[in-house]
């Protein structure tokens, strides 16, 4: 696909005051447009960088590692807010070393060492943030870090609990400090309990927190728990956090007073667990693993097809893997016109009311009928069949099949990037869809320390001879 | 001792039916221990040394502590309009537990969700004490703090009603087939004439425009999760590779359990909400719309796998437990169960080796000495993950996940077991912070229930007051708080289908 370069639009103001009821720039009513040209026009990618953002002012102070906490960061920087992040003078946030099979690096990581580069993994935790370091045990790093505060809105840390608190820069002393201050911790095991000592991951979070019980196939299939790829945990935590944040912002404006959250990435697990603990309370029952298939519809699962699309492509990858097909019919008619379809008309007779469909049974024989239907055919010949039925059925995307997406790239979802450091890269932006303040991507991440002068001198006023004394110390 | 204590005792149980299986039990049967034994003067911390901060967190922190402080969104109206998607109850969930008045509008005959009973079985539904009208565990689950009213949106008199309502609304959620609010005339360009602070969110698999927007079928069945799942590779990338497992045993790409789709995609919106809301409240004082897929949700959590296919046309593989970006980072298989350890930088990796070099000295040795394994990010290369999985695996077999929880932990090594939903129910640490709490509802009695992982703030915490509620309880309070409509009319509209009244 060829790369889109995000030209500056035409003339016409979408920004603060948009008119409701014509298009500023063609002047067309817009009561009178279809719907989805409307939407269209609404979420306009290529307005974005006209539009206003959300959090514009906002200063928020990222000391964080991996992917959980600097989230908040980038998520507000993504909405229009400042984030500085605070990271350890030359080694830096450890998931810069983090790259799929050691693969995927962007140069430099910083002036000291310029033979090492930032890995893939660091990508969009770290958007639009800038980047200074400083040593939290340097006796100096205290002061710093309270004259960072002191002109901020929200902090985001991780370290473990207390950490915080020896250094001297604990919420019972940062709000004493700034009492507007949000200050939200995120981590494993939270801020007390029994076992708050404990460092965590996303993976533990999955493990420990309920997810990897109800995911995966069951025992009796042969199946094991299984882990959801890249980070699901890490990163939904770091939203549901920012929520809290965004929440207290709200109350905040009436009373001038910040809060202390303390979030755990496992109770964010738990949290999406569904129905299994109001089963497991009321009646004893454990939720168990269901593989592909779903628990609450029927059909309502992803079956295997006989073969990939492209079975000579040199990347298994496409040429095996790609053969699994998402297929919905749950309702009755659907359901019906299902059975139709593979001839097995006898399985409507039988399962003809949605409930004894869903039974273990019956979704096992169901299952098994279909995918034995698609074992001589390709995902996309199963695809086009159920969709010309006028059925619901999606192929199991992979990596290229999204790239080739053309649906994600004129939502802008999919978009490249013109970095300022690292040129070219390609990311997925304005996840959220906004009419008014879209968020945004503006560069990836930046070499380790690289905004010192800018947030030190510039922002703070630190004269010049001072750095250099906190920098020949190694403070900064 | 007496053998007796170490003999097993089956107590045989006549199983004729589900109904036998159903047992309600206790819980927690085991209580956390209490705050002076974990803050005890013993329990040397080096942290917090003299206890001052552990003392602060308990006594500001806590969520038992929470009962009398403000809410957060104290004052703001959502109407939510969702049904069978969760992603809408995520986003109506998070913002009722924080405080603010949530209205679930619903058909006439409820949310589909209502009747969703796991397995289809009926023997798991919870009964109304009053009513004995039933409802799935999903939705007690799901619509948490949030009022129940009845509305036909489907008759222009229930439109009319619900332009009245949302004269008074914040913010509303929706997640019908794109264009269907538009067309009945309630859609974002004209409620936000009527009200211009209308904040609007609209929830959906693969958006509203673009080409492959979501869509019914001919029968008018909706996309659900995982179709957001499976189109944004998510699907593609989990589970255990065939090599590892045979596809016949569940080796396949492999969705969620739960529909984690919908959940981002509630929080995303959520995100975008409150931003709305923060820049309507300072700047502007306007709403606006918003559109929150699970789709391109997802993809933000998929990270760079997009960006990798685009960096040198590699497509992310299934792993298994295992992660292709972090060394040690993965669950293994144990002794009764699986034992998840992970610890990147030098300093985690070796304090893990070390722990294993007690039990198994060589196999430790083996992995230390490797020149390979000397450098953090070298680690990560495949031939890597399998030597170093190879040991700690060896190592795991010999050990329960309670054993092997305890000698990781003493090393300050973030281990964990994998555990079953009960075991969750039950993990100390959990009881102890609330992350399962039970609720004491007015309608369904006790219920266990996964707390809002907000609960734990200094001012505004997330709280629980109740679990989903019956169909169109709230329709007197409702219409006559803010449509001035009373009983009388309630019956009229009622008899014309417009609404639900409960005394008639």
């Amino acid at each position: 696909m060829e790369k889109k370069v995000w030209d500056p639009s035409p003339p016409g103001s979408w920004s603060f005051d948009p008119p409701r009821d014509k298009d500023p720039v063609t002047g067309e009513d817009m009561e009178k447009i279809p719907f989805e040209e409307y939407c269209r026009r609404m979420f306009d990618p290529d307005k974005l960088w006209e539009k206003p953002e959300a959090l514009k002012g906002w200063r928020h102070i990222s000391s964080t590692m991996y992917i959980l906490s600097p989230h908040v960061g980038a998520t507000l920087g993504e909405f229009g807010a400042e984030v500085i992040k605070v990271e350890m003078p030359k080694l830096g946030d450890p998931m810069r070393h983090t790259s799929p099979f050691n693969e995927a690096y962007l140069w430099p990581e910083t002036d000291h060492r310029p033979q090492v580069g930032t890995g893939m993994g660091f990508l969009h935790a770290n958007d639009n943030k800038y980047f200074i370091t400083l040593d939290y045990h340097a006796p100096e790093a205290k002061e710093l870090y309270y004259d960072l505060i002191r002109i901020s809105d929200s902090m985001a840390e991780c370290y473990r609990p207390g950490t915080f608190y020896r250094w001297g820069i604990g919420y019972p002393q940062l709000k004493e400090v700034n009492p507007r201050l949000i200050y939200i911790y995120l981590g494993g095991f939270g801020n007390y309990g029994p076992r708050r000592y404990g460092g965590s991951y996303d993976i533990l979070g999955q493990a420990v927190g309920g997810l990897a019980a109800i995911t995966g196939w069951h025992e009796d299939f042969g199946g094991h728990p299984t882990k959801q790829t890249n980070w699901l945990i890490d990163w939904y935590s770091g939203l549901t956090g920012l929520i809290g944040v965004l929440a207290a912002a709200h109350y905040r404006r009436k009373t001038g007073l910040g809060t202390f959250i303390d979030l755990s990435q496992i109770s964010c697990s738990t949290r999406a667990t569904g129905y299994a603990f109001p089963l497991y309370g009321r009646f004893g029952v454990v939720r168990q693993r269901w593989g592909n298939w779903d628990t609450l519809l029927s059909v309502h699962g992803i079956i295997m097809t006989g073969r990939t699309d492209d079975p000579e492509h040199p990347n298994p990858q496409i040429s095996v893997e790609s053969r699994y097909v998402m297929v919905s019919a749950f309702q009755d008619d659907d359901f019906r016109e299902l059975c139709y379809i593979i001839g097995r008309p006898d399985l409507w007779e039988k399962y003809s009311s949605a409930r004894e469909r869903v039974k273990p049974e019956a979704q096992i024989e169901i299952y098994r009928a279909l995918e034995e239907w698609a074992s001589d055919k390709s995902r996309s010949e199963v695809v086009e069949i159920l969709n010309n039925a006028g059925l619901i059925a999606v192929p199991v995307f992979s990596a290229k099949d999204v790239y080739e997406c053309e649906h994600f790239w004129e939502r802008g979802t999919l978009r490249w990037i013109d970095d300022p450091i690292f040129g070219d890269v390609l990311v997925h932006g304005a996840t959220v869809k906004m009419s008014e303040t879209p968020p945004r991507v503006k560069w990836v991440w930046r070499p380790i320390g690289a905004d010192n002068i800018r947030i030190y001198h510039e922002l703070l006023g630190y004269p010049l001879p001072k750095l250099k004394e906190l920098w020949e110390k190694g403070v900064i | 001792m007496s053998d007796e204590k170490y003999e097993e005792k089956y107590v045989e149980l006549e199983i004729n039916d589900v109904k036998d299986t159903l047992l309600p039990r206790p819980w927690p049967v085991t209580e956390p221990r209490k705050r002076e034994e974990l803050y005890a003067p013993w329990v040397k911390d080096p942290r917090d040394p003299d206890g001052s901060y552990g003392e602060f967190v308990e006594e500001n922190i806590h969520y038992k502590k929470a009962v009398g402080k403000p809410w957060a969104l104290d004052g703001i109206i959502v109407l939510d309009c969702t049904v069978m998607g969760m992603a809408g109850a995520i986003a109506a969930s998070y913002l009722g537990e924080l405080g603010a008045t949530v209205i679930k509008v619903e058909p006439i005959e409820g949310d589909p969700q209502r009747y969703w009973y796991p397995f289809g079985r009926e023997e798991y539904a919870f009964e109304d004490i009053y009513t004995g009208e039933k409802v799935s565990p999903t939705f007690i689950h799901e619509h948490r703090n949030e009022y129940s009213i009845t509305l036909n949106l489907e008759t222009e008199k229930g439109r009319e009603i619900f332009k009245r309502l949302a004269v008074h609304a914040d913010i509303i959620l929706e997640n019908y087939p794109p264009g269907t609010f538009d067309e009945w005339g309630i859609g974002y360009r004209q409620l936000s004439r009527i009200n211009p602070r209308l904040i609007y969110a609209w929830f959906g698999q693969l958006g509203q425009w673009g080409s492959m927007k979501d869509r019914t079928s001919k029968y008018g069945q909706w996309m659900l999760d995982p179709v957001g799942l499976s189109a944004s590779e998510y699907v593609h990338s989990t589970g255990f590779p065939a090599d590892l497992l045979p596809r016949e045993f569940g080796g396949n790409p492999t969705r969620s359990g739960e529909w984690v789709g919908d959940i981002v995609a509630g929080v995303w919106g959520t995100v975008g909400i409150l931003a709305a809301l923060y820049y309507r409240e300072n700047v502007s004082g306007r709403g606006q719309f918003i559109e929150a897929t699970s789709a391109e949700s997802y993809m933000e959590i998929l990270d760079f796998n997009i960006s990798w296919y685009a960096y040198d046309g590699s497509i992310k593989a299934r792993i298994g437990g295992w992660d292709p970006n972090l060394n040690q980072y993965a669950w293994n298989p144990c002794k009764d169960g699986y034992m998840m350890i992970g610890g990147q930088s030098d300093r985690l990796w070796y304090r893990i080796l070390q722990v294993i070099a007690q039990e198994d000295p060589e196999g430790a040795r083996l992995i230390a000495e490797d020149p390979f394994l000397k450098e953090m990010a070298a680690r990560n290369a495949l031939e890597g993950l399998i030597k170093t999985y190879t040991v700690t695996a060896h190592w795991l077999v010999n050990n329960t996940r309670a054993e092997a929880e305890a000698k990781m932990n003493a090393r300050e090594v973030a281990a964990a077991p994998v555990l079953m939903i009960d075991e969750i129910a039950e993990y100390e640490h959990f009881v102890y912070r609330g992350h399962v709490i039970e609720v004491m509802d007015e309608h369904y009695g006790r219920v266990l229930v996964s707390n809002s992982p907000l609960a734990h703030q200094h001012r505004t915490p997330a709280r629980i007051k109740w679990v989903g509620r019956p169909l169109g309880l709230d329709n007197g309070e409702i219409f006559a708080r803010y449509l001035g409509i009373g009983p009388e009319e309630m019956k009229k509209l009622a008899r014309e289908g417009v609404t639900t009244w409960y005394h008639e």
